[in-house]
């Protein structure tokens, strides 16, 4: 246990206080520098807390638990706040930035456990809490997964596997004759990797791949409502409402909290064929943002039931709106896709059943949320990248291989939180699959 | 018949065999080598080489443990050469084209005159069994031998089956019986077993190759040296191998005769090893190539026979014919054994102790080939843990268990032991998460002192490493305080020689740790003064310079993970009783019953909760 780790330990955005729990040998530095000064021990302290350049990010209670004295049996700092879960989410990046990671679920309890703080049936509790939490994790890892930003982790993968099982079989196989990587392809694809990486950084054109938070666009025909219905989950007039169909021309973006969910909206020109040249260009802008999307809400009008919907490659939330001129009650249902929901944005009989579908979706509940996941992933996206810039360093001053495949090696181990153990005898697999090897 | 004593019974007389019983006789443990055939004690039956890239280690390995299979490559190489030369040290190795005559007779040198081993000549049919302890064996002839302990190293002679083509017999290599009934006794035993198969190419009559057309690979220039204690006055003469190729008209031929193949036919359905291991599987996976490399390796200094390496094969002799004279060079050449594949049995180690103790039997331990491995030099690392384990063992000792990072023997039995293998392991430096530090030079600054404490390693070998080790520390103390101020004579010609100012002052040591920068041409360019001769001194300093912030950085992991290492899962733990694990997880559990949290961690299908889980349960007090 020499390394610190950090979580928020409260379940995310029910409005009110949210706590970061810190353990571990870094907490008093972190402390430090969070607070702006050397906290005394169990002693409640009202603070502003800053980021390392002493940019303010919240403010609130602190307090400092040294070793022995705690939870876990490490020194921990508990930082309450109050911002709601984009708040904390910035506070939780800066205490990372400072020298800890962010902590595996039921981690805290484990090192309690470990430390002789808790006893076994309260620690067969949390075996049970393990488990579940890190189904829960596994599971809004893998849907925060989705979209574009998996699929370039993905691709770096590929291509991060692909160049070190080429080195690899250089050192194993050499006496093969076959000649599976020089030093200026080595070169070249680790400089491609390092541009693919600040891409992704970077994020798209638009700039919403790292943004944290539930990426949704609201898409459909013209005049299903969509305006409406974005209108009434911000609570403000953002978009232009009219009766005309097709008035929506730009696309415009939100940003809400759906209780507490950081959710950035996009509300799409209306989708249908036109030789209005605004409205196509509408149209083509909105095609490029729902290939960056986490959940497609495809607003349908309810009173022309013979409507055909057009499946997107995105999960999708179907409402069909409107209901209200057909005396009817909201309701859901599970469909191929995603799920179907009837309501009434008017009247806003179902508005709450949309919010919760949502909510499900992102997997929101217990330790862990979805931007929560994708800060693991930033983190080790950023890990990677050092080891990637040390091994082009390598090949500058002509190490041996041996050491350009040391440098991969912890490059590859550092997406494996991503990605899950890519071990020796995968590689090994890879090599033999693709190359002719002897005896 | 009266029953005579032993403490230790090694049945099998290969490189496994030999390395166990020599071990053993050197920690004072009383032993009997049995083997069918007293003349075919070292062995070598496939390729006349010892070493290669991963498998070097293992040999250095064994050599630091005072084991013979190093000195036996000095004195019977006839080519050596250093792979991965244009790599780092890590991954260089030293290989060996041994004279097989020569090689055979050093070993039986070593097992004939060393104290406390005896040898017997008659093949094992049963072991005798009480209570799941070993007690003794059962000999062809009724003979019977009492013993504590016994190692089992096989190699490939149980239930051996040999194909060539369509026709097979039973053999446990080419010209020796196979042991059939041992084999259907041990089946009968409660291991798992499996069927692996090996190959080898056909052997030419060197007098009938046509080498003018061929390239010719001598040894290298420094002739290497295989063992730390030896020396290149200990080599015999050395010759050179050649180079050829397979080419159109061989693929051709194989194609058409690929159905001669027992494995291409569907006679043998054993599970066909990832690497191509045949020429007909080469060509088969890999259509695409139009040709690939042969090497022409002489298999003696007293012998024209050559041994072909890259065309292994069970393609019936006719086919066999045809495809040799195919290849440039060997147009008109006359074979003299034709290549064969043979399917033996092998058990399942998983059902191992990291000791290579059988779970099942107290006493019994297995080694080498039979444990699914492949490669002379991975059987006799086997051989010699399995030694000095059942030495351990008979002494009531704890047995010796190295960690992943201390040695790559440990790598290839925790990987069995953990793993289990699919077909024939072999060794590659891919398989070491610990690269840097397992290297073929520094065996001995890992092993040495261990092998010493265990009474394994001798007074002879245990002096020189001391004398080694002591060198080595003197020097990096002089080079640590030894500065090169940036305006000195020895800073300009560090300057001039590598195109690069010193702009402060340095120690040796650090401009040491510089890619580019060598102790010996630090001395020759006038940088460094009184520079020590000796070579193996000197190498050491460079290598330890060179890697020395990457050594750092494993030792650090290292450490994180001995945290996981040094837990320990109690042997009587019931995994039944402990809530939280799946199904299939408690299943691998219950199968493998790992010593440690850290190789829990290795079993596939081990998830980070179920580890965690684990951590909690044994901190509770025996169940």
């Amino acid at each position: 246990m020499n390394d610190t780790i950090a979580a928020i330990a409260t379940p995310p955005g029910k409005g009110g206080i949210g706590i970061i729990r810190i353990s571990g040998p870094n907490t008093l530095k972190i402390a430090r520098i969070v607070l702006g000064s050397q906290p005394k021990q169990r002693l409640a302290i009202f603070s502003n807390f800053s980021n390392a350049s002493g940019e303010i990010i919240d403010q609130g209670v602190a307090i400092f638990f040294k070793s022995p004295h705690s939870f876990t049996g490490e020194d921990v700092l508990e930082l309450q706040g109050h911002g709601g879960s984009v708040i904390m989410d910035r506070l939780l990046k800066t205490v990372i930035e400072q020298g800890a990671r962010v902590a595996q679920p039921g981690e805290f309890s484990q090192r309690a456990f470990l430390n002789g703080k808790i006893d076994l049936s309260q620690a067969e509790a949390v075996s049970d809490l393990i488990n579940a939490s890190s189904e829960e994790a596994a599971k809004s890892a893998v849907r925060s997964l989705q979209g574009a930003f998996s699929e370039r982790i993905h691709s770096l993968l590929q291509k991060l596997t692909h160049l070190r099982m080429l080195i690899e079989a250089a050192i194993d196989f050499s006496e093969e004759e076959i000649d599976f990587i020089d030093t200026l392809s080595i070169r070249k694809e680790l400089k491609e990797l390092l541009a693919q990486i600040g891409e992704v950084k970077k994020g798209t054109r638009q700039g919403v791949l790292l943004q944290e938070g539930l990426q949704i666009v609201i898409a459909g025909e013209p005049n299903t409502g969509k305006s409406s219905l974005l209108n009434k989950l911000t609570n403000r007039e953002s978009a232009i409402v009219t009766d005309i169909p097709g008035t929506t021309r730009d696309v415009i973006r939100e940003s809400i909290q759906i209780d507490g969910l950081p959710v950035h909206i996009v509300d799409t020109a209306g989708i249908r064929s036109t030789s209005n040249a605004i409205e196509q260009e509408g149209i083509r802008r909105a095609k490029e943002v729902i290939s960056t999307a986490d959940l497609v809400l495809l607003m349908q009008d309810a009173t022309r039931p013979n409507e055909v919907p057009i499946y997107f490659d995105k999960p999708t939330i179907i409402i069909q709106n409107k209901i209200d001129l057909l005396v009817e009650k909201s309701s859901s249902k599970e469909i191929e896709s995603g799920f179907l929901i009837r309501l009434s944005v008017k009247t806003e009989d179902g508005l709450d059943l949309l919010k919760y579908h949502v909510k499900q979706f992102a997997g929101y509940r217990a330790e862990e949320g979805q931007f929560i996941a994708r800060r693991r992933h930033i983190d080790a996206l950023v890990r990677c990248e050092e080891f990637i810039l040390k091994t082009l360093q390598q090949v500058e001053v002509r190490a041996g291989f041996e050491l350009l495949a040391e440098e991969l090696l912890w490059a590859q181990n550092s997406l494996s939180e991503i990605t899950g153990k890519f071990t020796n005898e995968d590689l090994l697999d890879r090599i033999f699959m693709t190359f002719c090897i002897g005896k | 018949m009266g029953a005579i004593r032993y403490d230790l019974i090694i049945i099998g007389g290969g490189h496994a065999g030999t390395e166990a019983a020599l071990a053993a006789a050197r920690m004072q443990i009383k032993c009997l080598l049995l083997t069918h055939n007293i003349e075919t004690i070292g062995q070598t039956s496939c390729n006349p080489a010892i070493g290669g890239i991963g498998k070097t280690q293992l040999v250095k390995e064994v050599d630091a443990l005072d084991g013979v299979m190093a000195t036996a490559a000095d004195r019977a190489g006839i080519q050596f050469r250093v792979l991965n030369s244009s790599k780092g040290p890590a991954v260089w190795a030293t290989r060996a084209q041994v004279d097989r005559v020569l090689y055979k007779a050093i070993i039986r040198d070593f097992v004939e005159n060393q104290e406390n081993l005896f040898l017997f000549q008659q093949a094992v049919d049963k072991l005798l069994i009480e209570k799941d302890r070993v007690i003794g064996v059962v000999t062809q002839s009724g003979i019977v031998f009492h013993a504590e302990a016994i190692v089992l190293t096989t190699g490939t002679f149980l239930g051996g089956k040999i194909h060539i083509g369509g026709q097979n017999h039973q053999g446990g290599r080419s010209g020796d019986p196979a042991s059939l009934k041992l084999a259907s006794y041990l089946r009968e035993l409660p291991f798992r077993t499996g069927r692996l198969k090996t190959g080898t190419p056909p052997r030419i009559d060197g007098r009938t190759v046509n080498y003018s057309k061929l390239r010719e690979q001598p040894g290298d220039t420094p002739c290497p040296i295989m063992s730390y204690l030896g020396s290149v006055e200990q080599h015999p003469r050395q010759v050179s191998c050649y180079l050829t190729y397979t080419n159109q008209k061989t693929h051709h031929i194989v194609q058409q005769g690929l159905m001669t193949s027992p494995m291409y036919s569907g006679e043998i359905s054993s599970v066909g090893p990832r690497y191509c291991p045949s020429i007909e599987d080469k060509i088969v996976r890999f259509s695409h190539r139009d040709s690939h490399q042969i090497f022409l390796e002489p298999e003696g200094l007293q012998t024209y026979e050559i041994y072909p390496n890259g065309i292994s094969t069970s393609l019936s002799y006719e086919v066999q014919e045809e495809l040799v004279h195919s290849i440039e060079g060997l147009e008109n050449c006359h074979i003299t054994r034709p290549g064969y594949a043979i399917e033996y049995d092998f058990f399942d180690p998983r059902d191992l102790k990291p000791s290579l103790e059988t779970k099942a039997i107290s006493g019994l331990f297995f080694a080498g080939q039979i444990n699914g491995t492949t490669g002379y030099e991975e059987a006799a690392a086997q051989g010699l843990i399995a030694g000095i384990n059942a030495a351990l063992k008979i002494k009531e000792k704890e047995a010796l268990i190295l960690r992943r990072d201390q040695a790559g023997v440990s790598v290839l039995i925790d990987d069995l032991v953990t793993r289990g293998t699919e077909e024939p392991y072999r060794m590659f430096t891919g398989r070491f998460e610990y690269r840097l530090f397992l290297r073929q030079d520094n065996a001995d600054i890992r092993l040495c002192e261990i092998g010493r404490k265990l009474g394994v390693v001798g007074e002879a070998r245990w002096r020189s490493f001391c004398e080694k080790q002591e060198a080595i520390e003197k020097e990096k103390q002089r080079l640590k305080s030894y500065w090169v101020q940036p305006n000195s004579t020895a800073a300009l010609q560090f300057a001039k020689h590598y195109q690069k100012p010193l702009e402060r002052e340095y120690t040796i040591i650090d401009l040491l740790g510089r890619p580019e920068v060598d102790y010996e041409t630090l001395a020759k360019i006038g940088v460094l003064e009184n520079p020590i001769p000796r070579k193996e001194v000197v190498e050491q300093i460079n290598i330890q310079a060179q890697y020395h912030g990457y050594l750092i950085r494993q030792q650090k992991e290292i450490e994180r993970l001995q945290h996981y290492e040094l837990a320990k899962i109690p042997d009587n733990i019931n995994y039944e009783l402990i809530k939280g694990l799946s199904n299939e997880v408690r299943q691998k559990l219950i199968e493998i019953r790992p010593k440690t949290i850290n190789q829990a961690s290795r079993i596939p299908g081990m998830t980070p909760a179920a580890v965690s889980i684990l951590l909690i349960h044994i901190k509770q007090p025996v169940v």
